[in-house]
């Protein structure tokens, strides 16, 4: 009799804590948190207002996402090489963080659709001869470790087999190294080109050409098995263009013209 | 919670290229370690020039490399001289940085270790008719070796992992340069990360084994 009292309570205790396999979903919903990492060097889509406060398109997409979850967001902010043991470690739920959605990558963690697609620039010192983005070839390139651009030159650097590829570990330095001459030549995302250019903190600079990639589509990322969380931010996604309000943010902190198309003709996602 | 599965496979294949970035990473150290024991050398008998300029050149510079972060001397050479015109590869910046922290510290090991060297060697040196070059050189100064001697092989070791500070001035050739870039490709980073940890302590030992045997074999009494 004793017994089975004790596995009545044993059972009802298991039924009043809920089911044992919550997903990161459930989590984020339960805890009324949503953490998200956000590159904050890298303007328009993440930096730091007068008041040091986080601001940029992958904050307000972060916001937008946390409401829609009916949660709180929070900002934890991260460089481009430490997102991956931010999620792993579980000190971030989610990565909005422009990163690119490329097949080695998605081995090791979960991509969502595309939330936004660069277009990459080529920017040069201004004392260095060059009219188009062939004029690379030998020169002493750069730009920010572990982002597309970079992996894109130092295949571009093989392929041609000259010249020298160097990466720095923010935006902000490999500005600061073209503007002194230590680099030829950067590619950068045509938003960071253009602001950077115009805010005049890196002097003689300019933006020479497009970079002939193809464009880089950015997910958003999180845990490869939280499948449940992905497709809710797929539907995320896919609600922020059908409202507008991807049009809005683009308008807010990347200017006038239209948001690059996220879709890719002839297939289905 | 930890919630990863490691997939180890995918780095090893990478193991080849790490270990071109552990040769690098060699190169640098060891050479940051022969110009710095020179330049320290060089330091040490400054100090006891009794010049004024002298002794405050090598005091400016000991001062500097004990009391700054390395990071940032390594910044400097890359960024700072380039400020001044003078455009430094992430090779050289790293190496210089790194030569410029080992000289200032062995420099002051050497003092320490000059104060364990009774004056009266010299002086007795001196009445035996040598030079005061000829004195330091061979008596005072491989005494000053071999009591330094634990402490250049920590130096050694510390320039080893003080290599992976070039990653700041757009270094990709040494281990950590490597490791980081391979982790931008594959989001690997704590294989990557656990594999470049055991590498750097395999070079370590290495170094404190060979420093043993080398021991053994000069400053036997």
């Amino acid at each position: 009799m004793k017994t089975s009292a004790l596995t009545l309570a044993a059972c009802a205790a298991t039924a009043l804590t809920g089911p044992a396999f919550a997903d990161k979903l459930d989590d984020i919903i339960g805890s009324g948190t949503l953490r998200c990492a956000v590159v904050l060097d890298f303007p328009p889509m993440g930096s730091r207002d007068s008041d040091n406060n986080p601001q940029g398109f992958d904050v307000d997409y972060c916001n937008d996402l946390a409401e829609a979850l009916g949660v709180e967001a929070e900002i934890v902010e991260t460089t481009f090489p430490e997102r991956i043991p931010a999620l792993v470690s579980g000190q971030v739920d989610i990565a909005v963080a422009s990163t690119s959605d490329t097949l080695e990558r998605a081995k090791t963690v979960g991509f969502t659709i595309p939330y936004y697609a660069f277009e990459n620039a080529v920017v040069a010192n201004d004392g260095v001869e060059i009219s188009d983005w062939e004029g690379m070839k030998g020169k002493t390139v750069g730009a920010t470790a572990g982002t597309y651009e970079a992996i894109w030159l130092q295949e571009k650097i093989e392929e041609w087999g000259e010249g020298e590829f160097r990466p720095y570990q923010n935006q902000a330095d490999v500005f600061l190294a073209l503007s002194q001459g230590q680099l030829d030549v950067t590619v950068s995302t045509v938003e960071v080109a253009e602001a950077n250019v115009a805010s005049g903190n890196f002097e003689g600079i300019k933006i020479v050409d497009k970079a002939p990639m193809v464009p880089d589509y950015v997910g958003l990322i999180t845990l490869r098995e939280e499948q449940g969380l992905l497709n809710y931010m797929n539907l995320f996604i896919n609600q922020q263009v059908r409202t507008g309000r991807y049009a809005e943010l683009y308008a807010k902190w990347v200017g006038e013209g239209t948001p690059a198309d996220l879709t890719i003709p002839g297939v289905y996602r | 919670m930890f919630n990863y599965r490691f997939q180890w496979r995918q780095a090893w294949a990478r193991l080849p290229e790490m270990l071109d970035g552990a040769i690098i990473t060699m190169q640098v150290a060891v050479l940051s370690m022969v110009i710095g024991i020179l330049l320290a050398i060089a330091l040490t008998v400054f100090r006891r020039s009794g010049s004024r300029v002298l002794s405050g050149i090598a005091t400016t510079w000991v001062e500097i490399a004990r009391n700054t972060p390395a990071l940032f001397q390594i910044y400097m050479a890359h960024f700072g001289l380039a400020g001044l015109g003078l455009h430094l590869s992430p090779y050289a910046s790293l190496l210089l940085g790194i030569t410029f922290n080992n000289a200032g510290y062995l420099a002051e090991n050497f003092r320490g270790a000059l104060k364990a060297i009774p004056d009266t060697q010299t002086r007795a040196g001196r009445s035996l008719g040598l030079s005061d070059i000829q004195a330091f050189r061979h008596i005072v100064l491989p005494q000053m070796i071999r009591i330094s001697f634990p402490t250049i092989t920590n130096q050694m070791v510390w320039a080893v992992l003080m290599t992976s500070l070039g990653v700041t001035v757009g270094m990709n050739l040494d281990l950590y340069g490597v490791t980081q870039d391979l982790n931008a490709l594959t989001f690997r980073t704590f294989e990557l990360f656990a594999m470049a940890a055991v590498i750097f302590y395999v070079i370590v030992k290495i170094i404190q084994a060979g420093a043993w045997l080398i021991s053994r074999r000069l400053f036997r009494y």
